[in-house]
């Protein structure tokens, strides 16, 4: 009896051993492998979930239905309305860029994306797509909703991708205010016990202006986060402790906690077409 | 089938720890489903399979989520071995049972892994964070273990593998 359990301690030590030490290739397999077999029943139960959740939304709304409609149609006369002064803006500031020379800038395209889950673990701030490398889901490409910048991908597999939010502490991503131009680093600060997602701007020029309620915009350096994407909005302005810089706690636009369908940047370098082709003759995961 | 039976609950676990979304004043605490179902194998098998459940669950908690592959087995097969070793002192199909090992294991886990991932540098949590976490690990510990056990048992005797408590 005695033996037996020994056998069973030292098996499991050795698994145990085995795992900790797995080179992070095939650790990367394993993981991707067992996220791939249980992807189909994550999308299906999240499916469903948001089907009874759009179905009680429109019970709910039934009664402001024509309102929301005329409130609606305004809306969009508006939208229209702005987009035509947009079109003919852009145009206007193309040919100006042309005449002074400058490069086209580069439009990127979107992907769109359905969120099938949050991290299983509680630990990180991270949500996870039911798109991969398959449909030109990159790493480290930025994540955006309809309202703002939302994170970045950090593990992409063949049918799935995992973000980090802009909320976790381990995101940092460059920014600059719009009303003044100045530049600092926007890291995460966690949900505070309200449920609001908090980030904060950090090394600010201590001599430029901010105020509550300036727009923060990603500012394009660092490579991951293209320019110009809304971050958020300056809620409270201090010094910081030793007096060299400014630092701003900000709101982020996108509602982190219940963004369903976000946006994949794809940038369709040659780089990441060439990896995609052999990931997928390969089915490997990552 | 027993075998068969482990798996579903496990990966079931899994997909409603990772859909089910949790309160920022619990310090955003997954669901403990996964230790719950740990807690239910110690309590009611063997040894032997409640060490695959939880080495089981581990992988697929690790898979799930950014942590390194092995801390979470790790944890829950700590969890497991001591709370096999104790079964024949404790009533092992009883709520409360379930929810003073929900109470300390959760909470237990939890501080082991936050040692596990910083010194493995992969976690930035400030201490407040740690606390609110805590909280939100004793009262989601201590209410939703004695669910996941019942479900669990409700399954396994409706599937003719446990025999049904005595009223």
């Amino acid at each position: 009896m005695r033996d037996r359990k020994f056998i069973l301690l030292l098996t499991l030590a050795s698994i145990l051993l085995v795992l900790l030490n797995l080179p992070a290739p095939v650790s990367r397999k394993v993981e991707s492998s067992v996220r791939e077999g249980i992807s189909p029943l994550q999308q299906a139960v999240s499916g469903f979930g948001a089907r009874i959740k759009e179905a009680l939304i429109a019970l709910r709304g039934l009664g402001g239905l024509a309102r929301e409609n005329r409130e609606l149609s305004s809306e969009m006369v508006r939208l229209q309305n702005e987009t035509r002064l947009l079109r003919s803006l852009a145009a206007e500031n193309s040919e100006l860029r042309k005449q002074l020379g400058f490069a086209q800038r580069n439009v990127n395209e979107y992907i769109p994306c359905e969120v099938t889950g949050r991290d299983v673990s509680g630990w990180w701030q991270t949500i996870r797509l039911s798109k991969g490398v398959g449909d030109r889901v990159g790493e480290n490409r930025a994540v955006i909703s309809a309202e703002g910048l939302v994170g970045k991908t950090i593990d992409v597999s063949v049918h799935t991708a995992d973000v980090l939010l802009i909320s976790d502490p381990a995101c940092k991503v460059s920014a600059k205010i719009s009303r003044t131009g100045a530049f600092g680093i926007v890291t995460g600060r966690g949900v505070s016990p309200r449920g609001r997602a908090v980030c904060r701007m950090e090394f600010i020029n201590k001599n430029i202006s901010v105020l509550p309620g300036d727009e923060v915009f990603t500012s394009g350096l660092g490579g991951v986060f293209p320019q110009g994407l809304l971050i958020g909005y300056v809620e409270k302005v201090y010094t910081d402790r030793d007096g060299l810089y400014q630092s701003a706690e900000i709101e982020p636009k996108a509602d982190l906690g219940m963004v369903s369908y976000v946006f994949v940047e794809s940038r369709g370098d040659p780089v990441d077409e060439f990896m995609r082709a052999r990931r997928q003759e390969g089915g490997e995961g990552r | 089938m027993s075998v068969v039976i482990m798996i579903f609950l496990l990966v079931c676990g899994a997909v409603l720890q990772a859909i089910v979304p949790t309160g920022p004043a619990m310090g955003q605490v997954r669901l403990p489903v996964l230790l719950g179902l740990v807690i239910y194998y110690s309590l009611l098998k063997p040894r032997k399979t409640a060490l695959n459940a939880a080495l089981l669950a581990g992988l697929l908690q690790d898979a799930l989520s950014m942590i390194p592959l092995g801390f979470s087995s790790f944890c829950f097969i700590l969890t497991a071995w001591i709370i096999n070793s104790w079964r024949e002192e404790v009533f092992t199909r009883h709520w409360l049972t379930h929810m003073l090992l929900g109470l300390a294991a959760v909470p237990a886990n939890l501080l082991v892994m936050f040692v596990l991932l910083t010194q493995a540098r992969v976690l930035v949590l400030p201490w407040s964070g740690l606390l609110l976490k805590l909280w939100g690990s004793i009262v989601t510990g201590a209410i939703f273990v004695p669910l996941v056990c019942r479900a669990a048992e409700t399954l396994e005797v409706k599937l003719g593998m446990l025999e049904a408590r005595e009223s």
